[in-house]
């Protein structure tokens, strides 16, 4: 029996030290910055989130969703409907966004799934689109272009730095489960759709049942971001739902990198922030968004994280070949 | 339900499928043969409407005023098409369909701003040119003969894009680009400059285009997704890049927005989406395209 | 009954790629289709495993009728190929390739929270050196040889343990030892694991070295099918590829 091992994953803790340096930092940074910073930092790990969801078919799938903003905006009205409409209480609530983001994603998944490519993104678009349009018109049942407010979380959350740390747990155990997600067997089927779909394929996979189910938990998650993000704002209105909204988590994943998983966190993180420093003195974010689009596509593909992993194994394989001298 | 009521609606489909065919040809032509779809293309059309808009403003000519702000809007796009594809489209050829799709949706996200910056957030309208203000009769019930001049410039477009791509050298050229572009290169033809021109060509149809939409009185923020929704349908239902296929998918997508209208307006896109679902279902490739395999 | 073709037609448009052929692969054997260019073998290859539809005609496996089946299903019930324009995992790495087989066939890919690394670690091992590529397990799937790559896709459709193995010219562009090698690697998996081979190839000294039975098309019709001496004494094989000559 050789004795050859591969290479194992190292466990979290052994080379994610640093993870747990974020963490604990996250834990204390409420009493660091002020409420303003605050705001966007949960803002941040929202967002970070929904890019999170889009990840798992962009980086690890292959595939490109235009339409995530659609599930955030119905987890989020969902959430509004279900408490100020038919007085449900925040939990049950905060359960129905996700669940119905994930019902409707396996509706619009269903005929997505049936193209690829850029007739698979496209098509996302499309459905994001008209379900924009359902929520924008449907006046009397979701209030149209005037959204729905007096969303108020329990008393007990009802302070910032509380609700803080509400949203600090969900992201941080939402990231563990799509952590987990892509690392388990599903993940890799998913990973190796994207290498090389045919070769998977002819190996027993039924690539449009797999992308389905991806599609599905991509919705769930984008549904739940949604759903913690209104009670916060107290209010929700249809531009959650607009292809613009849609960019932001596509734009995060490429600025930080969709080949690693913090990637799109980092990408958010920044977009946030940067965000909200041009909504100071202009309304023209979409612009600013197409620009910092084209730098990445031209300057810096791969993103951040993805420039940063090359430069270290280039500089590893240098090393590699002195050794070998 | 009467006859001539039909009969209207059917002719306001027929309108309506002129309109997006002359929109999604463009699309088609480029697709089929850059293999780009670009997000763009509505956004083309929406500003071609708006700069035709404001020409025909300054303009103030009774006659001509609209019928020149539509040739420059066409040409002004497709300068700015020609801008689009040297500096940006050609260096992402040799990367995949992701990162051209994101640079087309990078150009959509600043066009948007940039009409709306431009122009504001207002609903524009041109007036009907001459002679096209009246309405004509038809079965007692008046058709605006504007919608013939629509349906007449289809039918112009269909001919010409039949002309030139089945009769002409060029025409060959496309054809066989659009199956193997490298064979294409071998044989000598320039394929970056074949590109720019197609590319040109499909920009200045989406400009004709939205200043032929303009007198329809929808020029407004969110026409351009709006017409790329509806492209995309009709693409899907009649098939990937076939120019027949456009043909049909337009007639079709015309007709159900026509009737969904009269029906109940606010369903009409609903009604589309319907349709393209069920293609979806049964025949994934639409009715004239080819399955993969 | 292992696999049957009854009467399978593929028509391209006007093409008629394969014209009603009828034939039987046997269970436990290893069965060459042969056939000058354009024959039609690979077009009867994807008619088998399903990449292509039939236009007209059965596909049969085990008694069941699989002609509409789509190639995943096909997979499913034991009948995995390899194509001719090497079909690996450029980015994964051989060992993360190998195990995708497994994880397939073995039908853990809707767990969704283990870790897929730990499942299977025998059976990639063992494949991974029946094949010779243990000492690459690390190295990804577009950083090893040709030849090897070659070698990485057997390994990967072994991994999901066939019952029927199709293999689009396996020694396809390799040098004449490869070509030894990959020949008593297809014996040794035959015998060892009860595989039963069906492979197309135009490398006339590989299919009469291991081939039990062969076929042979052109222009899309079977004109032979039989044991290798028959085939050689063939007038009509030896009329169309032999050129003339025994």
């Amino acid at each position: 029996m050789l004795q050859n091992q591969i290479k194992e994953e190292k466990s979290l803790l052994q080379r994610g030290w640093w993870l747990i340096l974020l963490i604990v930092l996250s834990l204390i940074v409420p009493f660091i910055i002020t409420e303003f910073y605050l705001t966007i930092l949960c803002e941040a790990l929202v967002m970070s989130l929904l890019a999170l969801s889009f990840n798992l078919l962009f980086g690890y799938m292959g595939q490109l969703s235009f339409g995530q903003a659609a599930f955030y905006g119905l987890g989020g009205y969902t959430v509004a409907m279900l408490m100020t409409k038919a007085q449900f209480n925040f939990w049950l609530s905060l359960i129905a966004g996700p669940v119905l983001a994930a019902i409707i994603g396996l509706i619009v998944g269903f005929f997505c799934v049936r193209l690829r490519g850029i007739y698979f993104a496209i098509l996302t678009l499309a459905f994001g689109e008209l379900i924009f349009f359902i929520v924008f018109k449907w006046h009397n049942f979701t209030g149209g272009d005037d959204g729905i407010q007096g969303v108020f979380p329990p008393e007990f959350l009802k302070s910032l730095i509380s609700y803080y740390y509400f949203i600090l747990i969900v992201f941080l155990l939402s990231a563990f489960i799509l952590w987990k997600i892509i690392h388990s067997p599903f993940g890799q089927t998913i990973i190796s759709m994207r290498e090389n779909s045919e070769r998977t394929e002819f190996l027993g996979i039924n690539i449009a049942r797999y992308q389905l189910i991806a599609f599905v938990i991509a919705a769930a998650f984008a549904g739940l971001a949604g759903a913690i993000w209104v009670p916060f704002y107290r209010s929700v209105a249809p531009s959650y739902l607009t292809w613009i909204k849609s960019g932001e988590p596509v734009m995060a994943a490429i600025l930080g990198g969709p080949s690693l998983f913090f990637g799109p966190i980092l990408g958010m993180f920044i977009m946030t922030f940067f965000h909200a420093w041009v909504l100071g003195f202009t309304v023209y974010w979409p612009v600013v968004m197409g620009a910092l689009i084209l730098v990445v596509i031209f300057f810096l593909p791969g993103g951040i994280l993805g420039f940063i992993h090359e430069k270290v194994n280039q500089r590893r394989e240098r090393l590699n070949q002195l050794m070998e001298k | 339900m009467s006859f001539d009521i039909l009969f209207n609606q059917f002719m306001s489909g027929i309108a309506r499928a002129a309109l997006l065919f002359l929109v999604a040809s463009g699309l088609s032509l480029t697709f089929g043969v850059l293999r780009v779809l670009n997000f763009a293309h509505g956004s083309l059309y929406m500003l071609g409407a708006f700069i035709s808009y404001s020409i025909w403003k300054f303009l103030l000519m009774p006659v001509l005023g609209f019928y020149i702000a539509a040739i420059v809007a066409a040409l002004v796009m497709a300068a700015l098409g020609l801008l689009i594809e040297f500096v940006l489209l050609r260096r992402l050829y040799s990367r995949g369909w992701p990162e051209q799709l994101l640079a087309t949706y990078a150009i959509v996200l600043m066009i948007t701003d940039l009409v709306k910056w431009a122009w504001g957030g207002k609903f524009l309208s041109i007036q009907r040119p001459k002679p096209f203000t009246g309405a004509v009769f038809l079965f007692d019930f008046p058709f605006p003969s504007y919608n013939f001049f629509v349906i007449g410039l289809g039918l112009i477009l269909v001919v010409f894009l039949w002309w030139l791509v089945y009769r002409t050298r060029l025409g060959d050229i496309i054809r066989a680009a659009a199956s193997d572009r490298e064979m294409v290169a071998a044989l000598g033809i320039p394929i970056p400059w074949l590109f720019t021109l197609i590319f040109v060509l499909g920009s200045m149809i989406a400009g004709l285009s939205g200043a032929v939409t303009a007198p329809f009185g929808s020029v407004a923020l969110g026409m351009d997704i709006e017409i790329i929704v509806e492209c995309f349908a009709v693409v899907v239902i009649g098939g990937m890049g076939s120019l027949p296929g456009t043909l049909l998918g337009s007639f079709i997508v015309g007709q159900v927005y026509s009737f969904g209208i009269m029906f109940k307006p606010e369903l009409a896109l609903a009604f589309i989406f319907m349709v393209m679902a069920v293609v979806l279902i049964i025949r994934p490739w639409g009715i004239f395209g080819r399955p993969e395999r | 009954m292992f696999l049957q073709t009854q009467g399978i037609t593929k028509e391209f448009g006007k093409l008629r790629a394969v014209n009603n052929v009828t034939l039987e692969i046997k269970k436990g054997d290893i069965h060459a289709i042969i056939g000058p260019n354009g024959a039609g073998k690979s077009t009867y290859f994807n008619l088998v495993t399903g990449y292509h539809r039939a236009t007209s005609g059965k596909v049969l496996f085990r008694d069941k009728e699989i002609t509409n089946l789509p190639a995943y299903s096909r997979c499913n019930l034991g009948i995995t190929r390899s194509f001719q324009i090497t079909s690996i995992y450029p980015k994964l790495t051989v060992y993360e390739s190998v195990l995708m087989g497994l994880l397939s066939h073995r039908k853990v890919t809707l767990n969704f929270f283990s870790s897929a690394k730990k499942f299977f670690k025998e059976e990639v091992w063992r494949t991974l050196e029946d094949v010779g590529l243990a000492d690459q397990a690390n190295t990804l799937g577009d950083s090893i040889s040709h030849g090897d790559k070659k070698r990485l896709e057997l390994a990967i459709t072994l991994g999901t343990e066939p019952e029927l193995l199709c293999l689009d010219e396996p020694t396809c562009g390799m040098s004449p030892e490869e070509t030894d090698i990959a020949m008593s690697l297809i014996k040794k998996f035959s015998e060892e694991r009860g595989l039963t081979i069906l492979f197309t190839e135009h490398d006339m000294s590989v299919v009469f070295g291991i081939a039990k039975r062969i076929s042979v098309l052109h222009q899309g019709t079977l004109i032979a099918d039989g044991t290798p001496q028959e085939v050689r004494a063939s007038e009509e094989v030896q009329k169309v590829y032999l050129g003339g000559s025994a």
